[in-house]
């Protein structure tokens, strides 16, 4: 099928977007941003320094007081011309996330879809941000009030999964209640946020309250380190949340970073097949495995092991692969060649350890995409607890089967991995599906769901080595992140 | 001579495409015949069909934009489009008889791809399947509408 255009060939070296104006970095340093589909290159993105990082900071720090004091409904009518936007910008949103990224065009509109909602929640804003009071809370003439405020600046280190989405679990809340941003994009998928900041350039928001600096460690350093910054927000692996969770604190900043994950999906005898493995095709295959939300390993629970691999295998078998733009496609590449290797080296290493290679998507070739980063669906059975395949992140389209015995052998499993993320069950039950939603050490519960992916109004939960921090991103939790209560006690003679 | 591609149905948004071009095309066919000299006294029906297809184009967009949800970007893998690819060249010369049966055709095969999407879409999108079903019957309304003519 004839592919659907791409918004541009070349975007050219991106900008960042600084107190309300586009400006070149001095950086002698770019890197090439990939089409992981075509291995074209299609922009370049400059490792900005630390002084213009700074100087992002600064004009957030210097727009904070006249935006905390524009009234909440002034604030939420810009995030509804922000919407307005979105949604006359929204395909090329997609397809700009389909060119960088990998993700097929479902996956991108689907993604478009949640970025907008968490703007559209975040324009709620003079409803959320009430505080609350008591007359005579404190004595008899005497009334007590919290109130709730913003805090100053924060700011947003982003991943290469969702390129749109994740940065929008933060920063519309961020801003709507008071505050002023600085996001730094990955440099692996920065154009999203680049064509984004486009639209919020145009929204109406007063120069300094967003800002968009494009680079890698040198500018989250430097924001984890600037006395201005009140707090960071972060999603990617386990190692580098840990690593910002500690450094944040040392310097007494809020923090919500998000880790790493191996998601299990237990499927019990009294499942629904068919409806379970077309759920799950999604879970395991959805953006190549390349989200915290995918499963990982599939736990089949007592005789229901040789049908469900059976259907599994011959629904994985069909999933089609090739770019994005191609709307009959299922699935696209891994976003990178370093990712492919890393996804390759698990199937490889699982193999040698004794594990049956049932689909080997390590050859995958796509006619016509030679130079894409390209794994197909992969299957491998005969995995146990001990195998590192069955322990670690792999982040590619690869299913560990396994099998248990007992529902309770299942939640065993799930409980001795260091990631609490999510977990699914799949099941008729009702007894099973309520013991494992309150057994089990997760985040993110699914029951017949294998994405569980919470909406804008709820948090995007994670336990364990999945989640540093205490409030999470989306929904209340952000609003209670991005703000304080001051408690005022009035009396008056 | 306008040319439509009829994708495979393998996602939604594939399912959507293919409703999209099945819109273009019969549309497309009502035009044709409402601008035919040897048509005049069907012309105003034949326009007001091409319309009505027109807006569904619209609605489709809308429900591929709207319902859209990671949660259930599940693989399809039980709808042959084959099945539903429709003619879209008229004949030259066809008189009234000809062109009701030529459309008539065209809106059974639609309603026939928009009823089956939707049994395999209510698994997936209750409001999109919904959307399609009704569709579906629209076509058996319109079939109704040639009949009538």
């Amino acid at each position: 099928m004839a592919l659907l255009p791409e918004v541009k060939k070349d975007y050219g070296r991106l900008k960042n977007y600084v107190n309300g104006e586009w400006v070149d970095s001095t950086s002698s340093k770019d890197l090439d941003v990939e089409n992981p589909t075509t291995g074209a290159t299609i922009g370049k993105v400059p490792m900005s320094t630390a002084d213009e990082t700074k100087a992002a900071i600064e004009a957030a720090q210097e727009a904070w007081e006249a935006w905390r004091e524009t009234p909440p409904i002034t604030r939420a009518r810009i995030f509804f011309k922000l919407k307005e936007l979105m949604e006359q910008n929204f395909e090329d949103i997609a397809r700009i996330m389909v060119q960088e990224q990998g993700k097929t065009i479902d996956e991108a509109r689907g993604e478009t879809r949640r970025t907008i909602e968490n703007v559209e929640v975040a324009a709620g804003i003079p409803s959320l941000m009430m505080g609350y009071n008591l007359e005579d809370g404190a004595a008899e003439g005497i009334d007590e009030d919290a109130v709730i405020s913003p805090l100053g600046v924060f700011g947003c280190i982003a991943p290469f999964n969702f390129p749109a989405m994740i940065p929008y679990w933060f920063w519309p809340y961020a801003v709507a209640t008071g505050n002023c941003y600085v996001m730094k994009s990955s440099s692996q998928v920065p154009l999203t946020q680049w064509n984004l900041f486009s639209l919020i350039d145009k929204a109406g928001f007063p120069p300094g309250v967003v800002n968009l600096v494009n680079g890698s460690r040198e500018v989250s350093d430097t924001m984890m380190d600037h006395p201005y910054m009140k707090g960071i927000s972060f999603v990617g692996s386990t190692p580098v949340a840990k690593y910002i969770y500690k450094k944040c604190g040392e310097n007494g900043k809020r923090v919500q970073a998000q880790g790493g994950a191996k998601n299990s999906l237990v499927v019990m005898p009294d499942s629904v097949l068919n409806r379970t493995v077309s759920n799950m095709l999604a879970s395991f295959y959805g953006c190549a495995g390349q989200r915290c939300l995918a499963g990982s390993n599939l736990v089949a629970v007592g005789d229901v092991a040789g049908s469900l691999l059976e259907k599994f295998v011959d629904a994985s078998k069909r999933i089609k692969m090739g770019y994005g733009l191609d709307e009959s496609v299922n699935m696209g590449p891994v976003v990178s060649a370093k990712a492919k290797t890393k996804v390759i080296d698990y199937i490889d290493g699982a193999e040698a350890a004794g594990a049956k290679i049932l689909i080997d998507g390590r050859g995958a070739k796509i006619p016509g995409y030679e130079k894409g980063h390209f794994v197909g669906p992969t299957v491998i059975d005969g995995v146990t607890p001990d195998m590192k395949i069955a322990k670690e992140e792999i982040f590619g389209p690869v299913v560990s089967y396994l099998r248990m015995d007992t529902l309770d052998d299942a939640i065993d499993f799930i409980h001795k991995s260091p990631f609490g993320n999510a977990a699914s069950i799949y099941t008729q039950s009702g007894k099973d599906a309520r013991y494992f939603r309150h057994k089990v050490q997760c985040g993110n519960i699914g029951i017949n769901i294998g994405v569980v992916a919470a909406m804008a109004y709820f948090p995007f939960a994670g336990y364990k080595d999945s989640f540093f921090g205490d409030m999470h991103g989306q929904g209340r939790d952000a609003i209670s992140f991005f703000t304080d209560r001051k408690v005022v006690i009035t009396r008056w003679f | 001579m306008a040319e439509y591609e009829f994708p495979e149905c393998t996602s939604f948004g594939s399912v959507i495409r293919f409703a999209l071009e099945l819109e273009k095309a019969t549309s497309a066919i009502y035009d044709d015949l409402a601008a035919r000299p040897e048509l005049a006294s069907t012309k105003e029906p034949l326009k007001a069909l091409a319309d009505s297809h027109r807006k569904r184009s619209d609605i489709l967009e809308h429900t591929r934009r709207e319902k859209l949800n990671e949660m259930i970007l599940e693989p399809i893998q039980d709808i042959d489009s084959s099945n539903y690819v429709i003619e879209t060249e008229v004949p030259a010369g066809v008189d009234v008889a000809g062109a009701k049966e030529f459309a008539g055709k065209v809106e059974l095969t639609s309603s026939r791809f928009y009823l089956d999407s939707s049994k395999t879409a209510k698994s997936l999108l209750a409001e999109a399947a919904r959307i399609l079903e009704r569709m579906g019957k629209e076509n058996e309304a319109n079939k109704a509408r040639l009949d009538a003519l």
